[in-house]
């Protein structure tokens, strides 16, 4: 599987099958793109979503996601990247974390945006895996992204780790496969 | 037919008993914490470094008590209420009219002195002014019909008695009385850090005499500070000990479990 479209329908048949927890595994180079467009395809499939960007501001994010025409009327964002490289940071629809070492925030920002989400289906899309991998060390983020799964599969929140294929290392990927139910874009 | 087995729910609280009516903080992440709240009359030793929310949580306890219809009292003893009242404009969950409506009282400790005539030029308290002091805040509790009192910070209280005799005396008479009007305590004490060792008071008393201690204090990972909550004890309740991390938000105090590998390994408690 390499296209993005079959890894959408992939994850769209991966919700109707009753998962909560899935890793989206995507190469480097087309990484950014396809996961705007699978933001944008669950989107139109009336999915609410809370959007947490670790490598790129949320803003540019937004602004692709437009172009796309899609309804973001019911999508969020959790943005660790702006405030710690001085951007943007007035989106009424963005929460924004100081430091993408304050791993409790994101669980934190997430149960105040999740009564936001109009949509009864609802997802959690985590840009990127990796992105945080950055910042803490593999022992933390494997304690975090655990609690995190956990707490959205309590949360009933259909989520998505995402990561980059070629900057993912074998114990990462195996913690990841050990926590998802299933491991798309392999 | 034979009579239907019927489960048991298991009991979490290995003392059994009846659980003592709660206080609800109305603060999500406390009240889980506390198993539904802090036991009505307790007081409770709201310990913390500077900046860790001592002020804050306080404040929301009491907002929350008076939006619920209860007479709620705060009792400046550091910086004059006017300045407090600006400050409190700033909460997102705060509401004018609870002050107007008398459901949130608040109290200058210089101005209540005043009137009492125990200021003195050398700070120190005598028995009398403390006897006094203690009526003082009787008759507040007891002539308003306070619920909820916050005394910030009962350091700087405990810095004009003479030894640490008196402040344990204080601070158990207080209790006494407070407990019997069924009054809902936060004794707000200012802690320091001394080689990674976070005290729960400056004069080490006050935490003994106290029902309940509540420690906030600062983490620092990787150069960021992380606001915690820990409760240390809390008489009439089980409740949680593990750390958690809070966060000031527009809609009050959010409480999440720390994770556990974010605070060792050269995280200093601050």
């Amino acid at each position: 599987m390499s296209g993005v479209k079959e890894i959408a329908s992939a994850i769209i048949k991966s919700i109707n099958g009753g998962d909560t927890l899935t890793t989206i595994r995507i190469g480097a180079e087309s990484f950014h793109t396809d996961t705007v467009k699978i933001a944008s395809v669950l989107l139109s499939k009336k999915l609410g979503g809370i959007y947490i960007t670790t490598s790129r501001p949320s803003s540019h994010i937004l602004a692709e996601l437009e172009e796309t025409k899609t309804d973001l009327s019911d999508l969020y964002f959790i943005d660790l990247v702006s405030m710690t490289v001085g951007g943007k940071t007035d989106d009424p629809r963005t929460l924004y974390v100081e430091s993408p070492t304050m791993l409790e925030s994101i669980l934190l920002n997430i149960s105040l945006l999740e009564r936001r989400l109009k949509a009864k289906k609802r997802f959690v899309m985590f840009d990127s895996v990796n992105g945080l991998s950055i910042y803490s060390e593999a022992r933390v983020l494997k304690e975090f992204i655990n609690v995190l799964g956990n707490s959205m599969r309590i949360k009933e929140i259909y989520s998505m780790l995402m990561t980059v294929k070629e900057q993912t290392d074998e114990e990462l990927a195996s913690a990841l496969q050990l926590l998802s139910d299933r491991v798309i874009g392999e | 037919m034979a009579k239907k087995e019927v489960t048991k729910p298991i009991t979490l609280d290995p003392r059994g008993g009846r659980p003592r009516d709660k206080c609800v903080t109305y603060i999500e992440g406390i009240d889980r914490i506390l198993n539904g709240g802090i036991p009505i009359g307790n007081i409770t030793l709201l310990a913390g470094t500077v900046g860790s929310g001592k002020t804050t949580l306080a404040m929301e306890f009491l907002i929350n008590g008076a939006k619920a219809g209860e007479t709620c009292c705060y009792i400046s003893v550091t910086e004059p209420s006017s300045k407090m009242l600006s400050n409190l404009q700033t909460y997102g969950f705060f509401d004018d009219a609870l002050v107007k409506e008398g459901k949130l009282n608040i109290f200058d400790l210089t101005v209540i002195n005043d009137r009492l005539g125990v200021e003195r030029l050398d700070g120190t308290y005598t028995a009398k002014d403390m006897e006094a002091l203690l009526g003082a805040f009787e008759d507040i509790v007891d002539e308003l019909g306070v619920t909820r009192l916050v005394i910030d910070s009962i350091t700087a209280v405990c810095y004009q008695l003479p030894d640490k005799g008196s402040i344990r005396n204080f601070i158990f008479r207080l209790s006494q009385f407070l407990s019997t009007f069924g009054c809902t305590t936060m004794l707000i004490s200012e802690t320091v850090v001394d080689s990674n060792v976070q005290t729960y008071s400056i004069f080490g008393v006050e935490e003994a005499v106290a029902d309940g201690v509540v420690l906030m204090g600062n983490i620092i990972r990787q150069g960021d500070l992380l606001r915690s909550l820990q409760v240390v004890k809390m008489r009439g309740t089980k409740h949680s000990r593990a750390r958690h991390l809070i966060e000031l938000t527009p809609i009050g105090l959010a409480v999440v479990p720390l994770l556990k590998w974010g605070q060792d390994g050269g995280q200093a408690f601050t």
